[in-house]
């Protein structure tokens, strides 16, 4: 315990970094998730093709992997990357990647005589989309998309492989300097009150979560509709 | 309808020489029709011989793969959706499968598409829609959501819907075949009523007995071609084609 508040800085530093990288993370996630998902349901064979590329391959490989080759491959193209901007740029990427398909999921989730009967209607197809499609499709999968959300804060963690000084960087630092200076390993103090840190992170994300299905559902109750769990479903299961 | 009056003589929709294959089945051969201003033609055969492609290809929602539409005489230019978007203004559709927007409300469901074509302005829309829900006995139900509503009341509300664009004509794709029996009279209530009213109608239905009251017109569809046409009466009780016959005495 002495020793978190001994390095209260250094701990507050790892947070405001795991902050950082988590906000930017999830903006630029939720932007390459929605992108991409919508790129992958037009009839445009280009466009669903490079979708579909991109998202098999971030999600074939490992994140640690995809970190590392990112990390280490940039400068080889010119582009040399630091630790954090690596991380950014990985992290979202592999958002993007599973965010996209739950965006997938929510559209597909969608029978095709919606879109029939509001073409129908004279509607343009951006009109149907807008008014008809995407209400119905993007407020069933607010739930699984904040559980990508706690997902990436966790993975936010393995920027510390590539030296970025977030919390669980931090925490490495301190236990390997209290062994080396003080003789003896306080890992599992340290690690534990970390692990308690982002336990309470994710927890209260989940919790937002929750209490947001709940009003959803409440909504969804007034309309008199059964529950949303089939949509909610089929948008899961193309995670 | 006076304004129309010069024009009687030009069929409203004038539909020749239709084609549409899917893969390697035609769905669709040579398909002509012409439906004069309060019409109502009501179009039977057995399942698979192209009336719902018919019916889809007249608005667009298929295009049809060779042939001519014409709406009040003017050609449709078939390979442009701007061309289809403007016949769909002109002529409604109601679906079998309801196909409301489960995320609005009734009244929302029925404004939608007046208000965003640049028909009317929001209040003179749910207006409209007020006065078509009365006319439906659904006043009552403005504010409800889809889910709430039975199947008649939907498909009610879903011929409303097509109505509050004020078309010129409805195209419906057995509206009664999703509906529990007891539900299929209040739906036929309505569309009686409109084809009293003198609203140009084209309907795929398996209704026989209301073809016979309600339609001027019945053609009978098998096999992608229309086999027969004629007055209700002639057609459904003395059917010159021998597949006609077969398929009345199957389902009556």
């Amino acid at each position: 315990m002495q020793l978190i508040v001994e390095n209260y800085i250094l701990f507050g530093n790892g947070l405001a970094w795991t902050f950082g990288l988590a906000v930017l993370t999830l903006v630029f996630a939720t932007v390459i998730s929605l992108f991409v998902g919508i790129m992958s349901i037009t009839r445009n064979r280009l466009l669903t093709v490079a979708a579909r590329i991109y998202v098999e391959v971030f999600r074939d490989i490992p994140l640690l992997v995809s970190l590392f080759f990112i990390y280490f491959g940039a400068p080889l193209i010119g582009l040399p990357l630091d630790p954090f901007s690596a991380a950014v740029v990985t992290l979202s990427l592999w958002g993007g990647a599973n965010g996209a398909e739950i965006v997938r999921g929510g559209f597909n989730a969608i029978p095709e005589h919606q879109r029939t009967s509001a073409a129908a209607l004279g509607l343009k197809p951006w009109q149907i989309y807008w008014y008809v499609i995407a209400p119905q499709a993007l407020l069933p999968i607010i739930p699984p998309f904040t559980g990508l959300f706690t997902l990436l804060v966790q993975s936010t963690s393995l920027a510390a492989l590539i030296g970025v000084p977030e919390l669980f960087r931090m925490a490495q630092i301190v236990v390997e300097r209290t062994t080396i200076m003080e003789g003896y390993s306080p890992a599992f103090t340290i690690f534990g009150a970390i692990l308690v840190v982002y336990y309470l992170i994710s927890a209260a994300l989940n919790a937002l979560t929750s209490r947001l299905e709940r009003a959803m559902q409440h909504r969804l109750k007034a309309r008199g509709a059964a529950d949303m769990g089939s949509v909610r479903r089929q948008a899961e299961e193309s995670v | 309808m006076t304004a129309c009056a010069s024009n009687r003589a030009v069929p409203l929709i004038a539909a020749e020489g239709l084609t549409k294959c899917f893969a390697k089945h035609t769905a669709l051969r040579a398909v002509s029709l012409s439906v004069a201003r309060g019409e109502v033609v009501a179009v039977i055969g057995p399942s698979g011989s192209g009336k719902s492609t018919l019916i889809r290809c007249l608005n667009g929602l298929l295009v049809p793969d060779a042939g001519t539409i014409r709406i009040d005489g003017a050609p449709v230019d078939m390979r442009q959706q701007r061309a289809w978007r403007a016949v769909r203004l002109r002529v409604g559709m109601v679906f079998q499968d309801c196909s409301l927007f489960p995320h609005l409300s009734v009244l929302q469901n029925i404004t939608l598409a007046p208000v965003r074509t640049g028909r009317m302005r929001r209040e003179q829309a749910a207006e409209t829609a007020r006065n078509l829900l009365a006319r439906v006995q659904l006043a009552d139900k403005a504010d409800a959501y889809p889910a709430q509503l039975s199947g008649g009341q939907l498909q009610r509300v879903a011929i409303v819907r097509a109505l509050a664009m004020a078309p010129e004509a409805l195209l419906l794709d057995e509206p009664t075949s999703a509906l529990d029996p007891e539900m299929i009279a209040e739906v036929l209530d309505v569309l009686r009523t409109l084809s009293r009213e003198g609203m140009t109608m084209v309907i795929v239905t398996h209704e026989i007995g209301f073809a016979r009251e309600a339609a001027s017109r019945v053609i009978f569809m098998d096999q992608a071609e229309i086999v027969e046409q004629g007055a209700a009466d002639a057609v459904l009780t003395a059917p010159r084609e021998a597949r006609t016959r077969t398929f009345l005495d199957k389902i009556l």
